[in-house]
């Protein structure tokens, strides 16, 4: 257990991205708090004021959790692909490190710590924002940005988030962990390329569409398979009445593990992670 | 006591190129071991095998383990420098030494840091803005603070100076060498290792075209300078290889008591690139 701390820090180290994006939305947004104008805020109604800080905290999560999920996938392209390109995967295989524990470790820092790294950046900027709005702004929407109980909503939420994304969206990890170990170039396009030729091939001999259908529904699928709400649109239609209720009504914990697709999903996921392991043991070069 | 390494006929092939053609070869431990063959003779294919680092067919034992299925419990017990330019561009020096004290159970921290020490490379500094002699020591003292019983070298000192190739076999003899410890080290420059040795393994085609120790070839082998008129004589005699110089021609000798061969010329012992040559051209012809 010990190499994984290890493990996990040397991905730190090396991809410093991990923590320079977070800082640099961070920054730009203490930067708008700072500099933009006020008086917008002041138009917003004192009944929606308490929506207004909902969103405000869901916003500022999901920005930092969109932007960073988009990076686990090109970092997990990436990650077994590079070393190989630099010729330094001969340094890191002569230490007594498995490549399970290598891949492994991979998997661990795009699904859990670059997430949980973005949530805990979204936390840090959404009060020193709400810090600073609550001093330049009109009091009544200041106040509404220091609800404890809102606060541990939203924690519970990207925790719930960041557990579902990681099992439903296992599969395309696995995919793209199996590409960057096995391409000899260009992995972005290899993780497309192959999936693409399939469903043309597909389209042409059979007229079917069973692989977009299977893809699409993997990758679009997860809110629906995950929250509920679908019966109000999308969140835009939410009124403050709903919003004022608890974030986990949304979260369809029962529908989520319940679902076929799920487990499909996983298993499907962790025979990927499994074949990327094999690979990476039998490729030491490009 | 069992070999360090001993391979039965060791296979690979990559599609239709066979790399390794059932060779087969035994080391002790307590060696320096060179193995020496030309581009493409499969060197580095028999090094890959030996650190589990490419699948095989045949039998490889390295310290009593399969390398492929257990490279993680023999990289306990070896190391390997294969090419020093593989250290990441991105970690620092004193990255390296936390992460690799982290997880190498046999890594001795203060050792790494006397070898650095001596180097006058700041911690601080990151593997891409050293030079490759630079990179060369970081990399050096990072293996030889490991206490491991088999090191294993790829072209160690390639695109390195004529100053970098000697302080990195002067440090690997005078400061890590001993007689718990193995060294097997592949390299174009046989000339510069060879009185570092204790036995050579010559590899050609995927094939072991000798395996001896110098002992053993200063014993076996023998190559006479001839005059013309000799030349004839010692012809009879066998030799498997002549090479013409400076109006002289000299013979080589296999298996051929020195006696029968001192009458033809002046006798001397081939170096490991001449026998090396001699061998490789000889068993051509």
């Amino acid at each position: 257990m010990n190499n994984y701390g290890w493990l996990i820090r040397r991905e730190f180290w090396e991809r410093r991205a991990i923590w320079i994006v977070p800082a640099c939305i961070s920054g730009t947004l203490i930067l708008v708090a700072l500099f933009g104008r006020a008086q917008i805020l002041s138009d917003v109604p004192q009944e929606s004021s308490a929506f207004v800080g909902k969103v405000y905290l869901g916003l500022t999560g999901a920005l930092f959790i969109t932007v960073m999920t988009l990076y686990s996938t090109l970092y997990l392209l990436d990650c077994l692909y590079d070393d190989r390109r630099d010729r330094s995967v001969l340094f890191w295989k002569s230490l007594p490190i498995s490549d399970t524990d290598t891949v492994l470790s991979k998997l661990i820092v795009a699904l859990f710590a670059i997430p949980l790294v973005a949530v805990l950046a979204a936390d840090v900027t959404s009060l020193i924002v709400a810090f600073i709005v609550s001093i330049r702004a009109p009091t009544m929407i200041g106040g509404s940005l220091w609800q404890g109980s809102d606060w541990l909503q939203v924690q519970a939420l990207w925790l719930y988030v960041i557990l579902t994304m990681a099992i439903w969206y296992l599969p395309v990890s696995g995919w793209c962990l199996m590409v960057s170990a096995y391409v000899k170039r260009a992995p972005m396009l290899w993780s497309v390329l192959p999936l693409l030729g399939a469903y043309l091939i597909e389209r042409f001999f059979l007229g079917t569409h069973y692989i977009a259908q299977v893809i699409g529904g993997r990758l679009a699928g997860y809110a629906q398979v995950a929250f509920h709400g679908s019966s109000h649109g999308s969140p835009a239609a939410w009124d403050a009445q709903e919003a004022a209720n608890a974030a986990w009504q949304f979260m369809d914990i029962r529908g989520f593990f319940g679902s076929p697709a799920t487990w499909v999903g996983l298993g499907l996921g962790v025979a990927m992670v499994a074949a990327a392991i094999q690979m990476r043991m039998r490729r030491s070069d490009i | 006591m069992a070999p360090l390494i001993e391979a039965r006929n060791l296979h690979k092939k990559y599609g239709s190129h066979v790399a390794l053609d059932n060779a087969n070869l035994t080391i002790e431990a307590g060696r320096i071991v060179g193995l020496i063959g030309p581009n493409g003779a499969g060197k580095t294919s028999a090094l890959r095998a030996m650190l589990g680092l490419t699948s095989y067919e045949g039998e490889l034992r390295v310290l009593g383990r399969e390398p492929f299925r257990e490279r993680t419990d023999l990289m306990k017990d070896a190391c390997f420098i294969a090419d020093v330019a593989v250290l990441p561009s991105w970690m620092r020096v004193d990255q390296a030494i936390d992460y690799v004290g982290g997880v190498h159970p046999r890594f001795r921290r203060d050792r790494a840091m006397g070898f650095l020490a001596k180097s006058r490379i700041e911690g601080k500094r990151r593997m891409r803005e050293l030079s490759k002699g630079m990179k060369t020591q970081v990399h050096l003292a990072l293996t030889m603070a490991i206490d491991a019983k088999l090191l294993v070298l790829d072209e160690p000192t390639l695109g390195l100076d004529i100053l970098a190739r000697r302080s990195f076999y002067d440090a690997l003899v005078n400061d890590y060498m001993d007689e718990t410890r193995t060294i097997v080290i592949t390299t174009h420059q046989v000339e510069e290792i060879e009185n570092l040795l204790t036995d050579a393994i010559f590899i050609d085609k995927g094939r072991i075209v000798l395996d001896s120790s110098l002992e053993d070839i200063a014993q076996r082998f023998c190559a006479v300078s001839v005059a013309g008129e000799q030349l004839a004589a010692a012809r009879a005699q066998g030799p498997f290889y002549e090479r013409h110089v400076l109006g002289k021609t000299v013979l080589y000798f296999e298996a051929k008591p020195r006696e029968r061969l001192s009458g033809f010329g002046e006798l001397h012992t081939p170096t490991i690139a001449d026998l090396f040559v001699a061998k490789l051209s000889g068993d051509a012809s």
